[in-house]
C-alpha cells in the first residue's frame, strides 16, 4: 500500500462524520452537566464537581488531562524520528500514576476538604494563611497555563486540519474564509484552513467548557480517554500484521540508517502558462551516474506560471539500501505518488544527520539518531532529566492537583491509581511499537513526522479494509488535545474568579454574579488563547516544555512540603516558589543568549527542571528554618487531631 | 515541656491521615528512585552505541528495552496493584466544611498552645 497521499483522503466524509458525532456528544455532556449546576453550590460544582468523582471519572480525567495532544502527535513523531530509544525517554511512565496521584493525593484532598478549597491557590492561601501567597500562586498559574493553552489550541487546530483537509465541504469553507480575510492586514499571513479549524475547535471547546464546567470536562475526558485507548489497541495488531511481526520489523531496523535532508531544484521541461503544483510527499527517482537515488519532497512546491523551475525544495533521501530498492520498484511501477515525468530534479544541497548517519541499527539503540545534535537524541544526562520530568514534574502540575482535590474518598483513589497504571501501560509502550513499525510501512516521512499519527491510522485502517476506522483513530489525538485544553481553561478561569475576585476583592459576591463571572472568564480566557494561536510564536514545543517544567519548579516544593512538613512556613514556601520560578527562567534566558532562540541552557547537561526543583526545595527548607516557625494554631489545624 | 502543657498536649496527636500519607509518599518516591536507578543505567550500559550484531531481541523487542523498560513496567504495575489494594490506608478524608474555621477563630477559642514537636 502506498503512502504520500494526504492523510485522510481514503475516508474524508467518514472523518467529518466522526468529528461531528464526537462534537455533538461533547455538547450533550455539557448540557447534562449544566443541569447539575442548578442543584448544587455553583463554584464548588463548576470548578470541582463538588468533590464527587468516582473511580472511572477520576481515573480517566486524570489520565486524559495528562495525556495531551503531545502524546498522540509529538510522541509518535519522536518515535518515528528516533526509534526505540523513545521507550527510555518515556520510561518513568512506569510510575507516573502512582507518583502523580499517590504522593499528594490523599493529603491535598483532605486539606482541601478541611478548608473548603476549590483551587490550588485556595489551598496555598489557606494552608499558609497568607492571601498574598495565594495571589502569587494565581499569577504564576495564569502566566504559565495561558501560554500553554495557546500552544494547545494551535495543536488542536492542526490535528483538526489534518482530519478535515480533504473534505470537500471543508475546502469550500476554507476558500470562503480566505476570501473573507482578504484585505485584513492582521490575518494576512495566516493559512485560512488553519484559521477555520482554529475557530471551529475554539468554539467547540469554549462552549462546552463554559456551559458545563468541571463535570462536562470530566465526562468528556472519560469519553476521550476511551477513544484514546481504543485507538491504540486497534492500531497495535494492525501495525504488527502489516510488518509481518515484530521480529521481522526489528530485523529490518538493523539495516536502517537515517535519511539525508537537503534541497533540490525542480524544473519543468518548458515554461507553463499556469502554475504547477508539486504535492508534498512526491517520490523522485534520481539517476545519478551509475547510482539511483530515491528522494521525497517534504513540502508542497509551486512552479509559478510563466516560469519553469523552483529552487530550494526541501527533500529527503532514503539511505537504507533495502528500502531504497523497494521504493525504486514502486516508483517505477507508479505505486506511489511520483514527480510528473515532465519535471526533473537536481540536488542542490544534502546533509547527513549529526548523529547516526551511516550507522545501521541506530534506530534500535541509544542515544538514537538526531538531525541536529552531535550527542544523539537522548544522551545519558537527558535520559535522567526525562525520568524526573514525567513522574516528578507531572506531580507538580496544578491541573493534576485540582483533580486530586475532586475524588470522593480513599477507596476511589486506590482504584484509580491502579486503573491509570493499566491505562498508561496499554497506551505508551504500544505506541512505541506502532510507530517504530510505521518507519517500515510509511518510509520517508521524517520531514512531516507530525502527521505520522493520522497517516498511520489511515494507512492501517485502509489496509485492513476498514477505511471508516481512520476517522475514529484520528479522533484520538484530537480528543487528547480537547481534554487538556478544557482543563486548562477551567484552572485559569477559576484562578481569576475565585482566587483573585472572590477571595481578595469581593468575598460577599452573590452566587448569581459569581456564576456569570465564571462563564465570562472562561469565554474570555479561551478567546485570549485563540488570539494568541492565530499567529503563534515559533519554538512552540520548547515553550510547552518551559511551561510544564516551570509549573513543577514553582509548585511542587511548596505544596509537597506544605502537606508533609509541619515546620514549613509562608516565608519558606514563598521563597521556594519564587526561587523555583526564577532559577528555571534564568536557565532559559541564558539559553536564549547562548543559542539565539528560545531554548533551555542545560547546566551540567541537566534540564532546567532539575535545577528549578532543587532550588525550590532547598529554599523552602532553608528559609523556613531561618525564619520564625509557623503559628501553632495553623500547624495544629493541618497536622494534628484531637483525641 | 511543663507538666501543665504535658497534661494538655495529650489532647492532640498527629493526624493519622498525615502520617499514613507521608509514609506512603516516601515509599512512592523510593520506588520512583529505584526505577531511575535501574532503567537508566541498564538501558545506557546495555543499549547504547550497539552495532547491529550486538542487538538481541526478545519477542522482537530489543533486549535492553525488554529488560530495561518492559519488565520494570510490569513489575511497577504489580507493585502498584499491591500498594493500592493491600498497603495504602483507607483513610477518612473528612467532609467538606461549609464554614471552615479561620485561624483567628482557633486562637480566640483559648486552646492551649502546643509545644513545638515539629522543629
Amino acid at each position: 500500500m502506498s503512502d504520500g497521499t494526504p492523510a485522510v483522503s481514503y475516508a474524508p466524509n467518514t472523518a467529518l462524520l466522526i468529528f461531528l458525532l464526537y462534537t455533538l456528544g461533547v455538547f450533550a455532556l455539557a448540557w447534562v452537566s449544566n443541569r447539575l449546576l442548578r442543584s448544587k453550590s455553583f463554584l464548588s460544582e463548576y470548578f470541582l464537581g463538588s468533590r464527587s468523582l468516582g473511580v472511572w471519572a477520576f481515573a480517566l480525567t486524570f489520565a486524559a488531562t495528562s495525556a495531551s495532544g503531545g502524546s498522540f502527535t509529538g510522541f509518535p513523531s519522536k518515535i518515528y524520528s528516533h526509534g526505540w530509544i523513545l521507550a527510555l525517554w518515556i520510561g518513568s511512565y512506569i510510575v507516573v500514576p502512582i507518583c502523580g496521584m499517590g504522593i499528594l493525593g490523599k493529603r491535598i484532598n483532605q486539606i482541601a476538604r478541611r478548608t473548603g478549597a476549590i483551587t490550588v491557590p485556595d489551598v496555598i492561601r489557606d494552608r499558609f494563611n497568607n492571601p498574598a501567597f495565594g495571589v502569587l500562586a494565581t499569577t504564576l498559574i495564569v502566566f504559565f497555563m495561558s501560554i500553554n493553552l495557546t500552544a494547545q489550541f494551535k495543536s488542536g487546530s492542526l490535528i483538526l486540519k489534518t482530519l478535515l483537509n480533504d473534505v470537500p465541504l471543508f475546502q469550500a469553507l476554507a476558500q470562503q474564509a480566505s476570501d473573507l480575510k482578504e484585505g485584513s492586514s492582521l490575518l494576512a499571513g495566516v493559512d485560512s484552513a488553519y484559521l477555520l479549524c482554529l475557530l471551529v475547535f475554539a468554539v467547540a471547546v469554549i462552549v462546552y467548557t463554559t456551559y458545563g464546567g468541571f463535570h462536562a470536562v470530566v465526562w468528556t475526558d472519560v469519553m476521550q480517554g476511551i477513544v484514546m485507548v481504543l485507538g491504540v489497541l486497534i492500531l497495535l495488531p494492525l501495525a504488527l500484521i502489516q510488518v509481518g511481526g515484530l521480529e521481522s520489523a526489528t530485523d529490518q531496523f538493523k539495516e536502517m540508517t537515517p535519511p539525508r535532508i537537503g534541497s533540490a531544484r525542480l524544473e519543468l521541461d518548458g515554461p507553463s502558462q499556469q502554475g504547477t503544483v508539486i504535492p508534498a510527499g512526491s517520490w523522485i527517482l534520481l539517476h545519478d551516474g551509475s547510482d539511483d537515488r530515491v528522494l521525497r519532497t517534504g513540502r508542497e512546491a509551486v512552479i509559478p506560471a510563466g516560469l519553469n523551475q523552483v529552487e530550494s525544495v526541501q527533500v529527503l533521501e532514503i539511505t537504507t539500501d533495502r528500502q531504497a530498492q523497494q521504493l525504486k520498484r514502486r516508483i517505477q511501477a507508479n505505486e506511489v505518488p511520483t514527480l510528473s515525468p515532465n519535471i526533473s530534479a537536481t540536488i542542490t544541497q544534502m546533509e547527513d544527520y549529526r548523529y547516526g548517519a551511516d550507522q545501521p541499527g541506530t534506530y534500535l539503540t541509544g542515544p538514537g539518531p538526531d538531525r541536529h545534535s552531535d550527542l544523539g537524541f537522548l544522551p545519558l544526562s537527558l535520559a535522567i532529566s526525562f525520568f524526573f520530568m514525567w513522574a516528578i514534574s507531572g506531580s507538580g502540575q496544578p491541573g493534576s492537583m485540582v483533580r486530586l482535590m475532586a475524588f470522593n474518598n480513599s477507596l476511589t483513589l486506590r482504584r484509580s491509581i491502579f486503573t491509570v497504571s493499566i491505562y498508561y501501560s496499554l497506551i505508551y509502550f504500544p505506541l512505541v511499537i506502532i510507530f517504530c513499525c510505521s518507519r517500515i510501512f510509511l518510509p520517508g516521512m521524517d520531514l512531516e513526522s507530525d502527521r505520522i499519527m493520522p497517516a498511520t491510522a489511515v494507512f492501517l485502517s485502509s489496509g485492513a479494509g476498514m477505511p471508516w476506522l481512520a476517522g475514529i483513530l484520528v479522533a484520538a489525538p484530537f480528543a487528547a488535545v480537547m481534554s487538556t485544553v478544557d482543563s486548562f481553561l477551567l484552572v485559569i478561569s477559576s484562578a481569576l474568579v475565585r482566587d483573585v475576585y472572590q477571595r481578595n476583592i469581593n468575598p460577599n459576591v452573590s452566587e448569581q454574579r459569581i456564576k456569570w463571572m465564571s462563564y465570562a472568564c472562561t469565554v474570555l480566557v479561551g478567546l485570549g488563547a485563540v488570539a494568541g494561536a492565530v499567529s503563534p510564536p515559533q519554538f512552540l514545543q520548547d515553550i510547552i516544555v518551559y511551561t510544564g517544567s516551570g509549573l513543577a519548579a514553582c509548585f511542587l516544593g511548596p505544596i509537597a512540603l506544605g502537606l508533609y512538613w509541619p515546620r514549613v512556613n509562608a516565608a519558606g514556601a514563598i521563597a521556594g516558589m519564587l526561587g523555583g520560578f526564577l532559577s528555571h527562567l534564568l536557565l532559559y534566558i541564558i539559553g536564549y543568549a547562548v543559542y539565539g532562540r528560545f531554548a533551555s541552557y542545560r547546566l551540567l547537561s541537566m534540564d532546567p527542571l532539575i535545577w528549578g526543583l532543587f532550588a525550590s526545595f532547598l529554599l523552602v527548607v532553608i528559609v523556613s528554618k531561618i525564619t520564625p516557625p509557623p503559628p501553632e494554631a495553623l500547624v495544629r489545624r493541618y497536622f494534628y487531631r484531637t483525641v | 515541656m511543663s507538666s501543665e502543657n504535658r497534661a494538655l498536649s495529650v489532647h492532640y496527636e498527629y493526624d493519622p491521615v498525615f502520617l499514613h500519607s507521608r509514609r506512603e509518599a516516601i515509599i512512592i518516591v523510593g520506588v520512583w528512585a529505584l526505577g531511575l536507578l535501574w532503567s537508566v543505567p541498564y538501558c545506557y550500559l546495555r543499549g547504547y552505541n550497539l552495532s547491529p550484531q550486538e542487538i538481541h531481541t526478545i519477542w522482537g523487542i530489543p533486549s535492553w528495552v525488554f529488560w530495561g523498560i518492559g519488565v520494570p513496567w510490569i513489575i511497577a504495575d504489580l507493585f502498584t496493584a499491591w500498594f493500592c489494594f493491600w498497603y495504602m490506608s483507607l483513610d477518612d478524608l473528612g467532609e467538606e466544611q461549609e464554614n471552615p474555621e479561620t485561624l483567628q477563630g482557633i486562637e480566640r477559642s483559648g486552646e492551649t498552645r502546643l509545644e513545638s514537636p515539629h522543629e
